[in-house]
């Protein structure tokens, strides 16, 4: 009798497992997600999921739905089909998006910084009117911060007296003054010059070895490798393949991965 | 001749300016206030839920049927409709003229405000709301903190066109009695029959006021944007003169 329960409790487990592979670490989990403007479908089945502490790059030719996969994991884009789930939620049509995304950060491409307001407002003000901190400590979390991507001596500047990798930096910094538990970067060094895309990188690098858990979208083919430790190949708006970096760029399965990083590199 | 009148009338004048001067302020910051409300509600996303959506879309049909009822129709029959059609409804007590005319000014004014910030909100890129809603801000604070003060930049010249309309067309409300300048001007004339002279000078007065309000604007404008340098602090390892960025021919 009692090792028949036993017996069960343990078979339930392993359907629970089969069927959902959640555990503790993990942040985010999408599953079956498609996304279609249109009769264009942008997104088919898309499954991953993201544990705490990973760096995920999502590489790919432009047009493959990177972009959009990130921006339906951060709800700006509404999911056709399939769930984003958070800290095993479903939060995919929750009411209240705003307050998901405190938790979860996104840089962009083209910075967004708010050109109203100085460097230090940039990084304060989500702090104070989301988060609800009191002025003094909203500058000392954002001055950190500020620090760790070096961009502390430039508070005073308004972003349009800022060079597009400063900007980015500024970005990044913003983003992580609100503590989030994943942050999404939307091809953040697509915009800048070559020298720009240094510095950037750089500060991501050094963000991921301190724990970060990230999701990248992008072309630099050299940081996913070396910083990320799960790679995923899109293509067609489709996974096409995922793995560890060493799995992806050394023994691409699929012939078109190969080919893509053939070409990339 | 013209000095004459100003020293001999000049506490009516002064009075007639005065009124002027405030219903023209009350009604344009007013006015300017209506017209944020509007653009917010405007600019807010599909609720999700389908009874929301429709108090929306009917919300949204009767903004519009403000604003074109008001921009459609002249202030001067405004100023009637609602000067006496309160009256009406109160059984011929009328309501101070004084308040009939800063309501006026306000809802007219409010009627173009709504489209003239509609027009500002558009014109703010949309990472500037991604970025906002990044960051965790919901509509309302992302309309509030980042969106609205880029879009009153934008329109400041907007806004200062409808202050120096409203001081010309407060004129129109002499119909309720409202003892605003041009008020003051017909009852001089009525006292010292100089008509060309009374008018000559009440028309330098508008002239003053109008030119020194667009002069007081464009000031405020050039504040708003702010010192084109800015200091960067301690000095790291770079160098930093070259951070300091004289900024050409923006804004």
């Amino acid at each position: 009798m009692i090792e028949d329960t036993s017996a069960n409790i343990l078979k339930h487990a392993d359907e629970n497992d089969s069927a959902d592979i959640h555990t503790d670490q993990t942040i985010i989990v999408v599953e079956h997600l498609g996304k279609s403007f249109g009769d264009n479908c942008v997104l088919r089945d898309i499954d991953f999921t993201v544990e705490k502490g990973d760096v995920t790059c999502i590489i790919g030719p432009s047009g493959s739905g990177k972009s959009t996969l990130l921006r339906c994991i951060n709800l700006f884009e509404s999911p056709s089909v399939g769930r984003v789930k958070f800290h095993n939620e479903d939060i995919t049509h929750t009411k209240r998006p705003d307050e998901y995304r405190k938790r979860v950060g996104m840089v962009f491409q083209q910075f967004n910084l708010f050109n109203n307001f100085t460097v230090l407002g940039n990084c304060m003000v989500g702090l104070k009117h989301v988060l609800h901190k009191k002025s003094n400590e909203a500058r000392e979390i954002a001055m950190q911060y500020l620090k760790r991507v070096g961009m502390e001596s430039f508070v005073k500047a308004k972003p349009r007296q800022l060079s597009g990798g400063q900007k980015q930096r500024v970005a990044i910094a913003r983003a992580l003054c609100m503590s989030p538990e994943v942050i999404l970067f939307d091809e953040p060094t697509s915009a800048l010059d070559p020298e720009m895309v240094g510095e950037v990188l750089n500060v991501m690098k050094q963000l991921a070895a301190d724990g970060l858990t990230m999701i990248v979208v992008t072309h630099e083919m050299q940081f996913a490798r070396e910083v990320a430790n799960k790679v995923v190949f899109m293509e067609n708006g489709v996974i096409v393949e995922q793995g560890s970096p060493e799995q992806i760029f050394m023994h691409p399965q699929k012939e078109r991965t190969a080919e893509f990083l053939r070409r990339a590199q | 001749m013209i000095i004459e009148i100003l020293k001999e009338y000049y506490p009516m004048l002064f009075k007639g300016v005065g009124y002027t001067l405030l219903v023209a302020l009350v009604g344009t910051v007013i006015g300017l206030l209506i017209g944020i409300l509007i653009g917010t509600y405007r600019t807010m996303p599909k609720p999700k839920n389908k009874f929301l959506r429709a108090m929306k879309r009917v919300g949204d049909f009767l903004l519009a049927a403000y604003i074109e009822v008001f921009r459609g129709t002249p202030m001067m029959v405004q100023a009637m409709v609602i000067f006496w059609g309160f009256a009406l409804l109160n059984g011929g007590a009328t309501l101070d003229v004084t308040v009939s005319g800063l309501i006026i000014v306000s809802i007219n004014t409010g009627a173009y405000m709504a489209e003239i910030v509609r027009g500002g909100v558009i014109s703010i890129d949309s990472g500037q709301f991604e970025g906002a809603h990044a960051i965790g801000m919901g509509h309302g604070k992302t309309m509030f903190y980042i969106v609205i003060p880029q879009a009153l930049r934008n329109i400041l010249p907007s806004i200062a066109n409808e202050f120096i309309i409203n001081i010309k067309d407060t004129s129109v409300l002499n119909v309720i009695g409202f003892t605003e300048l041009f008020f003051q001007a017909r009852t001089i004339v009525s006292i010292n029959y100089q008509t060309f002279a009374t008018y000559l000078l009440v028309a330098i007065i508008y002239f003053v006021l109008t030119f020194g309000i667009s002069m007081l604007l464009r000031f405020v404008e050039r504040k708003m944007d702010g010192k084109k340098n800015f200091k960067v602090l301690g000095s790291q390892n770079m160098d930093a003169d070259s951070f300091v960025r004289e900024e050409g021919g923006i804004g």
